[in-house]
């Protein structure tokens, strides 16, 4: 077996039950009861169910997530890709087609030159329209 | 001096390359004593007899098997690690022939003479089975296991499963490919119609638990049954490794 710096992968035949947490890459194929957390990327595919907390520089959804997902830098729903709870990230991207429940948190770019803020708002779509960014609804 | 443990060959080729490594060593100014294991004197009987006369540096030629036996018996006698330990694979398959596998005896023996130590990190399988490569459990049909590590607790139903010297644990599963297209075009193409299913994981301690008690293997040699409990022990070798090539696993 290679030892190289391949990351957490857990396959779609396995259920897994606890956090994990590894500093390099994490890929959810199969389904996770519990906190998942990296230091670098989290790949959630189109097969995984997650039920729990997911932490990480940059998310990448494709498959179900009902718990919070705090992407440090970047979080992509993609088309597939639902998540029945709270998002805390700097950059979100949904592309159409994705489902997302819950309340978004970003922070406020034009405040956080001064003074630290955020903006709160909350969700309940299930997208079918053209490609949307959650930064021109809150411009709306 | 170094102690040599020779593996017995198994082919002729094995005990013409075996005597080419004696006799460079020899030219090499690094010739010491040299032991074969055999049924009537086992690897570990050996390992005992070179403690007992002090050598400081213990080398191990063979497969897989047969150097995990060395070290392991080496780990167990020697609790401070003192001991420098050569390696020279030579099963071409074999995972340590990766790290510890020569073109030439010149160039294994050039680094057994140069004696570049590094420390590296073993298995153990409880209750005293140490390795540096890996063991394998391929039970003969699909097989559910429960794996505890660390902080989580996998379930999976699996073809092969295989954990590292550094708790790298791999586990496999051969499933029917789903898609049609592909199915297709495997078959047109005279290729194996399943793909496997990969997971990769790291831990510190394993507990492994099957439904079927199944074999554990290092190499060909059987050394339990499932369940097991596997644990890492850091730096517990110093090793000779090739001059500039291998990075210790710390």
């Amino acid at each position: 077996m290679k030892q190289d710096q391949v990351g957490t992968i857990v396959g779609s035949s396995v259920h897994l039950t606890g956090a994990i947490k590894d500093s390099s890459d994490i890929t959810v194929y199969g389904s996770v009861e519990g906190e998942i957390n990296s230091d670098s990327r989290i790949i959630i595919e189109e097969s995984a169910y997650v039920k729990g907390p997911i932490t990480a520089r940059e998310i990448t959804l494709s498959g179900f997530v009902n718990g919070t997902v705090t992407a440090k830098d970047k979080l992509e729903l993609n088309s597939n890709g639902t998540i029945k709870g709270n998002i805390d990230t700097n950059e979100l991207l949904i592309h159409s087609g994705a489902t997302f429940i819950g309340k978004c948190t970003m922070p406020d770019k034009k405040k956080s030159d001064s003074v630290e803020g955020s903006q709160d708002f909350e969700v309940e779509v299930e997208e079918e329209g053209e490609e949307e960014n959650e930064e021109e609804k809150n411009k709306e | 001096m170094y102690y040599y443990i020779f593996e017995q060959p198994k082919s002729k080729q094995e005990r013409a390359a075996f005597e080419k490594i004696r006799e460079v060593a020899r030219e090499f100014g690094i010739y010491g004593e040299i032991t074969q294991s055999s049924p009537a004197r086992s690897a570990e009987e050996l390992v005992m007899i070179a403690l007992n006369k002090k050598y400081s540096t213990i080398i191990a030629i063979g497969d897989d098997a047969h150097i995990n036996t060395v070290i392991s018996k080496i780990i167990k006698c020697d609790e401070k690690y003192n001991f420098a330990v050569g390696i020279i694979a030579t099963d071409p398959l074999s995972i340590l022939y990766d790290r510890w596998g020569f073109k030439t005896a010149e160039e294994a023996c050039e680094t057994l003479k140069y004696r570049r130590l590094m420390r590296f990190s073993v298995g153990l399988v409880e209750p005293d089975y140490y390795f540096l490569s890996s063991i394998r459990i391929i039970p003969p049909k699909p097989t559910r296991i429960t794996m505890e590590v660390d902080h989580w607790t996998a379930e999976a139903v699996i073809d092969r499963v295989e954990i590292s010297n550094n708790l790298y644990i791999l586990l496999e599963r051969n499933m029917k490919e789903t898609s049609i297209v592909k199915n297709a075009y495997n078959w047109l193409l005279g290729k194996d119609t399943t793909r496997s299913d990969q997971s990769i994981f790291k831990g510190k301690t394993i507990k492994l638990n099957s439904t079927d008690s199944i074999p554990v293997y290092i190499g060909t040699k059987q050394i339990a049954r499932t369940p097991i409990n596997v644990y890492r022990k850091l730096n517990a070798l110093n090793i000779i490794v090739k001059r500039g090539k291998i990075s210790s696993d710390k």
